[in-house]
């Protein structure tokens, strides 16, 4: 039985939520053992003293690479059934940069600020419930940013596939500018203690 | 616990998702859902009359809550407490720098979750759903979105040291 | 942090480091598909011909169509007129020459079908060869869809399996507006009988399809 299962019918829908919630706990306890259920952590980040979003954030995405690349290879995975989002790059420059500012401004993302709220921060409250002013706000001005929204489309791309490079080259890039990346967040971190222990 | 084995652990769990499901995680998509069916209930033709709410109030098995999202979102606030619980973190409280009131703090949060929800949706997925499942599958529109995300966070914190440090 | 000096200095982290590197330098040499450009490969499309993994049978398709299931697109690369006068539901027109640049997803399981089986094979040959893996052909075309679902015939020297079988295909048949023939060989050929009408075509079809399909994002 070749993966994903679901998209080559091995259970059904019921099943499907069945492993959605599943997965979902995976999610949210992993999420809490990395401290993503503070936003003093995660706004850390921002500030060079903890670096564990970066941390965490990338060796989940190496991890999940890899995995992906190995199981494709060995024929387990078909990876053109698994889901890329579509690329439109204005909107997504544009959007990731709100929803930069919203991360420092509201010490959140709203995957974290869902443990946020089961682990009791009230901030993390609060900050959901903003989310949903935000989308509200989206939604009603939908007619307007539909245009937008839907402009500089370029499909499913990927980056191999829009470099003209072999996906294993991506792959090798990729684990290098992590591991490098780690080195010298650990580096600045261990900086930035030593100098306000001096301080 | 150790960042890079809590990077893993998750690694594991979107691996996961991708060999049952062929998709990846996310969180934002569950909140448009429930904003989507809110704006049904209130004004039925307004949402009916919208591409955006319609894309959430036709989506899931038979019903909008029926879908991957909310049931994921579902294990996540399970999951969390989980961990939560048995690391005794579990505390009613507002997470704040030192000179930071919680009232202060309180509306950062809703500001910032203002634009969080906003940015969101007009880059199509949050942190999990767009920076995390699409930057594994080498996404190129997630890789811009998760630069950006970055970029966002570190020009905003000169101007939030208040709030934080 | 590989470099430190430190005495645990192959702590986990610098364990780990090292495994993702090694697996990184390791998809240097195996990587599955260039990037970029199509490349066909005619023996493996041959085989996959040959061992008939490419189908979907009439059956598998008439219990996700009654199942409501949205993980497919179903094609019907007929003209435009026959179509209109018949089509399996769900089904989206696209003829031959339009399937360029049609828009599907290289992700979604798309099952092909026209009359019998030679134009649903050469526009399953095009998908493929354009990189859509989860093309498949619906086995039979139009002609087996017919036979076996909207008119199955149950013959008059049935085994009580058969006629057991019979009864769950004839609720079917029923459901997509068919006939089931019972008694043996007296009755009409297939081609006779009048196929269930459509509702306004275009309205039917490809609106419904859309509706049909799951987020996969946020």
């Amino acid at each position: 039985m070749i993966a994903p299962f679901y998209k080559y019918g091995l259970f059904g829908d019921e099943v499907s939520l069945i492993l959605a919630a599943v997965i979902g706990v995976g999610f949210g306890f992993f999420l809490e053992r990395a401290g993503f259920g503070s936003s003093r952590k995660l706004a850390a980040q921002f500030y060079f003293t903890d670096m564990a979003v970066f941390k965490v954030m990338f060796s989940a995405i190496v991890t999940a690479m890899l995995g992906l690349f190995y199981l494709s290879w060995a024929g387990l995975v078909d990876i053109s059934m698994v889901y890329v989002s579509p690329t439109y790059l204005l909107p997504q420059l544009i959007g990731g940069l709100v929803l930069g500012l919203g991360f420092i401004v509201g010490g959140y993302c709203p995957g974290t600020s869902v443990v946020g709220i089961s682990t009791g921060r009230l901030d993390a409250v609060a900050f959901g419930g903003g989310v949903f002013s935000g989308i509200f706000v989206y939604g009603e001005l939908y007619p307007w940013l539909a245009d937008f929204v839907k402009s500089t489309s370029m499909g499913r791309v990927t980056l191999d596939s829009w470099l003209g490079v072999d996906v294993g080259m991506v792959v090798f890039a990729v684990v290098i500018m992590a591991v490098l990346g780690f080195w010298g967040a650990t580096t600045v971190e261990r900086k930035l203690a030593r100098r306000e222990a001096e301080a | 616990m150790n960042p890079y084995l809590a990077g893993m652990g998750l690694g594991l769990v979107l691996l996961l998702a991708f060999v049952l499901m062929g998709r990846g995680l996310g969180a934002s998509g569950a909140f448009s859902t429930i904003v989507a069916v809110i704006v049904d209930a209130v004004a039925p033709a307004h949402a009916q009359a919208n591409e955006f709410y319609l894309g959430y109030l036709e989506n899931g098995y038979g019903s909008p809550f029926k879908s991957f999202l909310m049931f994921e979102v579902i294990g996540v606030l399970v999951g969390g407490f989980i961990s939560g619980a048995l690391a005794g973190r579990v505390k009613r409280t507002v997470e704040r720098g030192p000179r930071m009131s919680a009232k202060g703090r309180i509306g950062l949060a809703i500001l910032g979750g203002t634009m969080m929800g906003f940015g969101a949706k007009l880059a199509g997925g949050c942190t999990s759903g767009q920076g995390l499942s699409g930057g594994a599958v080498l996404g190129l529109g997630s890789w811009t979105f998760m630069i950006m995300v970055f970029v966002g966070g570190y020009a905003g914190a000169y101007f939030l040291r208040r709030e934080w440090r | 942090m590989m470099n430190r000096a430190d005495p645990r200095a192959w702590g986990i982290n610098q364990k780990l480091a090292f495994l993702a590197i090694a697996l990184g330098a390791l998809a240097l040499i195996g990587s599955p598909s260039p990037g970029g450009a199509v490349t066909i490969n005619t023996q493996e499309l041959a085989d996959i011909v040959e061992s008939e993994v490419d189908h979907v049978t009439v059956e598998e398709l008439a219990d996700w169509v009654v199942q409501d299931r949205a993980d497919y697109r179903l094609l019907d690369v007929r003209d435009p007129e026959s179509y209109a006068r018949y089509h399996i539901p769900t089904a989206e027109s696209v003829e031959l020459r339009d399937l360029h640049g049609y828009p599907l997803y290289h992700n979604e399981k798309i099952v092909i079908y026209s009359d019998g089986g030679i134009h649903s094979a050469q526009a399953w040959f095009l998908l493929r060869a354009e990189g859509f893996a989860g093309a498949y052909i619906l086995l039979g075309g139009l002609d087996a869809w017919k036979d076996a679902i909207l008119f199955p015939e149950l013959p008059a020297d049935a085994t009580p399996d058969e006629v057991a079988s019979f009864e769950s295909r004839r609720a079917v048949s029923e459901l997509f507006g068919g006939k089931p023939r019972t008694g043996g060989g007296g009755t009409a050929n297939p081609a006779e009988i009048p196929l269930p009408k459509v509702k306004p075509p275009a309205a039917v079809a490809a609106p419904r399809a859309r509706k049909k399909h799951h987020k996969e994002g946020c």
